[in-house]
């Protein structure tokens, strides 16, 4: 195949038949427990300079205890895929855990674009097509995918995707390297102990997450027994041979929403982007929130049992739960 | 001419509200095209079904609009499907998706978009925004794309500081040439001073229509290049009082997005 056109960035990628050998010899075959807290989900499968993935949309259903711990345990070098992070990616270039982007659609506030604007955080260019297709590709067991996307753009040229003359039709299509990463954090409805988890209501793209990298942590609001399961398997989304960890997070998405279960927390959320002005505050922030809570019940008893009631109150649950 | 006031925001909500057609798919991307297609289905275009990056096809979206919000129980409500993201780009890619909804940093002759950054190192930007989300796919692959942007004059240039979303990129054909599938591209932009489309020929960008109490030239000072201009120039119509009713009583009463008078 003819190659035009190479994107100039760096980027993560993984061999197939490498990913094929981790899976052979580190993926659990039978159903185990892999119930854990946090704490050694955290310690236990993310290591500095790992590539980490996440499935959220926006405010929506992200990991965010577990992102919190994360930047407790003072991880570094982190090599994010930022696809439809509002917070997340903010959080964790704030708590100095990250070096490197790819971004989708990254919000957040000053604090997180000033380290991109000084250069301290590498961003490469992506959409968020595109870094859910690389997921996809990372998913089929394929070193890469050929996409219509990032063509005639300087998207492309600041990715890691290259142009080639397709074979079939003789035009352009860019192809789009698979992505694989060494850890994914995806927070679910609920989930059995074994990782068979469930997921409600429309999502980005958390089978593609789980199912293309290496290892899969999953907090879930609610455990509930692989007889639940085995009942109604059509609403099982991860399978847990998917799975390394489960970890027993309500309230996890806090201050995101949990479609169905609990609402946004703008007040937290505003919160948070204040502090992203002023990096005293932030360290406030980050102090109160992340480092002096021991752990997740931690920090929603610094929320309050009113304020998750009041979210929960307002929340429509027709369409998850009902 | 009607005295209606209102802020540039709602200007733009309700000229591009008007533009969405009945019947047809829309892309909806996050922020002000969240606003204009509620408005638009409660008014104008009551059976478009608007389809999210994130998975959700046909909600009826339940307002208030809440900035920021996303794929939350609102924005998803009774929806007709709740699918996922490869699942509405490959829709899109295959030509399912009428409309597509964008916001710009920067917009170029040909409609080209930048979202991702302003200065022209892209090591050390001067200025980060948050990249391309969905729009390069956007913009690559919706029959008929709508840019809804801010009317100020360093927006319009002649050389975006980035490339972000494809529009015509530099004339007749080039879409085509670059590999982008056929036939699609920008149709409109509205701005809180007019509306533009882009001529058949050329591609280049066109002036349709200024808004009430502006003139052409007063469009042209603040804009970097200057545009095609179409035979006759239309005037915008302000917005409604039913218009406005809705978007500061039901749609948005924080006025987050349409900005307060």
């Amino acid at each position: 195949m003819q190659i035009i056109e190479s994107g100039i960035s760096s980027f993560k990628f993984t061999d197939p038949d490498e990913m094929r050998e981790w899976v052979r010899d580190h993926k659990t075959r039978c159903l185990e427990n892999k119930l854990m807290t946090e704490q050694e989900a955290i310690e236990g499968f993310v290591k500095d300079g790992d590539y980490l993935a996440f499935d959220l949309a926006v405010l929506v259903r992200g990991p965010s205890s577990l992102e919190r711990e994360i930047v407790r345990q003072r991880k570094k070098n982190l090599f994010l895929a930022g696809k439809f992070s509002f917070m997340d990616c903010a959080l964790l270039v704030v708590g100095g855990c990250v070096t490197k982007i790819d971004c989708g659609f990254m919000g957040g506030g000053a604090s997180h674009f000033r380290a991109i604007e000084k250069g301290e955080v590498e961003v490469i260019e992506w959409s968020n097509g595109t870094i859910s297709a690389r997921f996809l590709a990372g998913a089929l067991g394929l070193p890469f995918i050929p996409w219509r996307g990032l063509l005639g753009t300087e998207t492309l040229k600041y990715s890691a995707a290259k142009i080639a003359v397709d074979p079939f039709t003789g035009k352009k299509i860019t192809l789009l390297p698979a992505l694989n990463p060494d850890v994914a954090l995806i927070h679910a409805n609920q989930c059995d102990k074994y990782g068979n988890a469930r997921i409600f209501g429309p999502g980005c793209i958390p089978i593609e997450v789980a199912t293309a990298s290496k290892k899969v942590i999953i907090s879930t609001e609610e455990i509930i027994d692989i007889e639940e399961i085995r009942k109604a398997p059509a609403k099982t989304t991860i399978p847990y041979y998917l799975v390394d960890a489960v970890v027993l997070a309500p309230f996890g998405g806090h201050p995101g929403a949990v479609p169905g279960l609990y609402d946004a927390d703008f007040g937290h959320v505003n919160e948070f982007l204040k502090a992203e002005k002023d990096p005293a505050a932030m360290e406030k922030y980050l102090d109160k929130y992340v480092y002096s809570c021991k752990n997740h019940q931690d920090y929603l008893d610094r929320i309050g049992r009113s304020k998750l009631e009041e979210l929960m109150k307002k929340e429509i649950r027709e369409g998850y739960y009902e | 001419m009607n005295k209606i006031a209102c802020t540039p925001e709602e200007l733009m909500i309700c000229t591009a509200a008007r533009l969405i057609p009945d019947k047809r798919t829309c892309f909806i991307g996050y922020g002000i095209p969240q606003i204009v297609i509620i408005l638009a289905q409660k008014l104008y275009a009551p059976n478009a079904c608007q389809v999210y990056e994130y998975g959700a096809i046909g909600p009826e979206v339940v307002p208030p609009f809440r900035r920021g919000m996303f794929s939350d129980s609102r924005n998803n409500y009774r929806a007709v499907a709740w699918t996922y993201m490869n699942t509405m780009f490959a829709h899109a890619c295959l030509g399912y998706i009428d409309y597509g909804f964008l916001g710009a940093a920067q917009i170029d002759p040909y409609g080209n978009i930048n979202s991702t950054q302003i200065g022209l190192d892209h090591s050390r930007p001067k200025i980060r925004f948050p990249g391309s989300g969905g729009a390069n796919d956007v913009a690559s692959y919706c029959w008929k794309t709508i840019t809804i942007m801010k009317h100020e004059k360093e927006r319009f240039v002649k050389k975006l500081d980035f490339l972000t979303s494809p529009g015509y990129l530099d004339g007749p054909g080039a879409r085509e040439k670059a590999g982008l599938p056929k036939g699609a591209g920008p149709y409109r932009l509205v701005t809180s001073m007019g509306l533009f489309g882009f001529d058949e020929k050329t591609k280049y960008m066109e002036l349709l229509a200024v808004a009430p109490e502006y003139s052409k030239e007063d469009v042209f000072k603040n804009m970097n290049f200057e545009p095609l201009v179409a035979k006759k120039i239309e005037e915008l119509k302000p917005p409604t009082e039913e218009e406005l009713r809705l978007l500061r009583e039901e749609i948005d009463p924080d006025r987050g997005i349409i900005g307060k008078i």
